[in-house]
């Protein structure tokens, strides 16, 4: 392929024949348009050609070239969070936390001052935007430490886009190796110990905890050594309001559900925006460990667990009573 | 060594040859491999008939044979299920029993990190303690993945045999070739639309060099031999100034039923799912026991892109 073609320095590989017609038809381009401006000259002075061919073409090669991958940079970390990206939606990110949830944070004087923690949260709302925007907030407040990484369930990781996307902006799938491997590298953690029932809660349970289905985080925490953080975070449920949930028509495309919200599916692909809710995060006081120190190593009481939803609960109670109105 | 005409045979023979003149180096395989070394004794063997065994035993313990390096595995699995079975799961259980018979002392298994499975809920990376669970669909990675627990077994029986297992994961390198490679070297690559996984690679090098190191010096255990760093496929894509094909997955599925030549008799899934879901390794304890890989994931993708450039260019 191309070999025939001698151009460019000795020795070096001939370009491929991409890059050949890239050329000859940028040549042409150049060559039809000096013969328009030659043909018919400008009438009222020399003014710019209302569109440039020759940058149209090259802005259509270009995105054709990466197809929609332009926007990813060539490194990423070790669990596939991409700078590039990240830098590239913070408009976006602050839009949402600033304009349209407007975010509250409060207690943020609780974080510890140094090292990682595990942030131990509520999760409500059926897109894992609560993690995110958490991590995007803490990113802004504590911008020297190393950005804070959500957890997903494992079913949000796995289907198409999301799982890609997540991963990008920081999410980590839900497993207690990855877990370890973070906080032992320094990186703090926000966790939904709720699980996937969290997301498909009914309105009239929003703002109540269910059992953890992953008890494993006092353990991890404890393991690891980092403190706990318990965390309320209010609005995200009424981000996506679930009214009620169709199993039937979603085992057929694969998901656990077909969501019914106020919007969705009456407004269809639109119905999927979140509604601009007041949102209200809480950060608690560290979550003492004291008590497991006594012995058990290995197992935790199902009580500390308890305790831990008791804690964020009240917290939710307080972020709730912080907010005036959901809307406003 | 078995498998003297696979990668490994022929790169590692040499390679071993060259450090070490005065090694004794007894080869087997079904044909002579051409241009071996006249230093290497040649032994052809069917490792898919029954008899091989007495007949490996017996070479093995006339030669006075201390390490066996097994490779005897397909490069990329073929149609005939049959046949890869026998050479892969029997043979390689005739193998280890002759091993025992003949009192080798330390066995090098050739495995691959392909074995883990590519699993939408696999932690993001594999430790060697990790469960195998393969994949449903891959025959080849299933009778793999009963070798290592057949040598597992064995060696749990046997405690005077020494079992090196090395999982590397996907191998690239500039001579390196295999369906993976192939497959990667196209221009226009077919990518699962919506699916971006972090992938790893192993330069042919490094690869050489661990299988050089569990063959000359001791290291007990299982190891996964894989390079620095991880790189999304699309990223990967973009760096090698491929085009990516994004394809919704049940059309590339489709597709990839008749792609003529390359045929596996294995669904396409059995490939396409590794590119659809994480299987990266955690390549912490290789890199402490045979040494820090020369090339990252990122090094050794470019050279080889580079390198099949190169080729193409003539």
């Amino acid at each position: 392929m191309g070999s025939d073609v001698v151009e460019g320095p000795k020795g070096a590989p001939s370009r491929d024949s991409r890059g050949e017609v890239a050329v000859e038809l940028r040549r042409a381009l150049a060559g039809l348009r000096d013969d328009i401006r030659t043909r018919f000259p400008a009438e009222r002075g020399e003014t710019e050609p209302a569109v440039d061919l020759e940058r149209l073409w090259d802005g259509a090669r270009r995105r054709i070239g990466t197809l929609g991958m332009s926007e990813h940079s060539a490194e990423v970390d070790e669990f596939g969070m991409d700078d590039e990206v990240l830098r590239r939606v913070a408009p976006v990110l602050d839009f949402l936390l600033e304009r349209y949830w407007r975010v509250a944070l409060r207690g943020l004087e609780n974080l510890p001052l140094s090292g990682p923690c595990l942030l131990v949260a509520n999760r409500a709302g059926l897109v894992p935007y609560d993690g995110l925007m958490l991590a995007h907030a803490l990113a802004r407040e504590v911008p020297d430490a190393p950005r804070p990484r959500f957890l997903v369930a494992d079913a949000g990781m796995r289907w198409p886009f999301v799982g890609a996307t997540l991963a990008q902006l920081g999410g980590v799938r839900a497993r207690p190796e990855n877990a370890e491997r973070l906080l032992a590298s320094g990186r703090s953690l926000i966790a939904f110990p709720e699980g996937a029932s969290g997301s498909a809660k009914a309105w009239r349970d929003r703002y109540r905890l269910q059992p953890f289905a992953h008890a494993g985080a006092i353990g991890l925490a404890h393991a690891s050594g980092v403190p706990i953080v318990p965390v309320g975070i209010v609005g995200a449920e009424e981000a996506h309001p679930l009214m009620a949930k169709l199993e039937g028509p979603g085992r057929r495309v694969g998901l656990p559900f077909v969501p019914v919200t106020p919007t969705f599916p009456l407004l269809g692909v639109l119905g999927l925006l979140p509604l601009p809710s007041k949102w209200v995060i809480r950060i608690g006081e560290p979550f003492s460990l004291e008590h497991l120190e006594a012995g058990a190593d290995e197992h935790v009481p199902s009580g500390a667990n308890e305790a831990l939803r008791a804690r964020i609960e009240a917290l939710v109670k307080r972020a709730l009573a912080d907010r005036e109105s959901t809307w406003t | 060594m078995t498998g003297l005409r696979t990668f490994l045979g022929r790169q590692l023979v040499p390679r071993l040859l060259r450090r070490n003149p005065a090694l004794r180096i007894v080869g087997f395989d079904q044909r002579r491999p051409p241009g071996l070394d006249t230093r290497v004794v040649f032994h052809p063997i069917d490792l898919t008939e029954p008899g091989a065994q007495a007949e490996l035993a017996e070479r093995l313990a006339s030669e006075g044979v201390e390490v066996l390096v097994h490779a005897a595995f397909r490069t990329d699995a073929s149609a005939q299920l049959e046949f890869d079975r026998a050479l892969e799961t029997d043979g390689s259980l005739r193998v280890i029993d002759a091993c025992v018979e003949a009192r080798v002392t330390r066995f090098v298994l050739a495995s691959s990190t392909m074995l883990y499975g590519p699993w939408p809920d696999n932690p993001n990376f594999l430790t060697e303690a990790h469960p195998l669970r393969g994949h449903p669909g891959a025959h080849a990675v299933a009778n793999r993945i009963e070798v290592e627990s057949l040598l597992a077994d064995c060696a749990e029986r046997t405690p005077d045999l020494e079992v090196t297992v090395l999982r590397s994961c996907w191998v690239l390198g500039p001579t390196f070739d295999d369906r993976v490679s192939r497959f990667l070297a196209q221009p226009v690559v077919p990518k699962l639309l919506g699916y971006d996984p972090l992938l790893q690679f192993i330069h042919e090098d490094d690869y050489l060099n661990a299988f050089e190191r569990a063959a000359m010096e001791s290291h007990p255990g299982v190891f996964n031999i894989v390079g620095r760093g991880v790189l999304p496929f699309a990223t990967l894509l973009r760096l090698g100034d491929k085009r990516p094909l994004p394809l919704p997955s049940r059309l590339l599925y489709r597709m990839a039923y008749y792609p003529g030549p390359r045929r596996t008799g294995d669904p396409p899934t059995a490939f396409y799912d590794y590119l659809r879901h994480l299987w990266v390794a955690d390549g912490a304890r290789g890199w402490e026991e045979f040494g820090e890989p020369l090339y990252s994931t990122r090094e050794a993708w470019v050279e080889f892109v580079s390198a099949r450039r190169m080729r193409r260019a003539g």
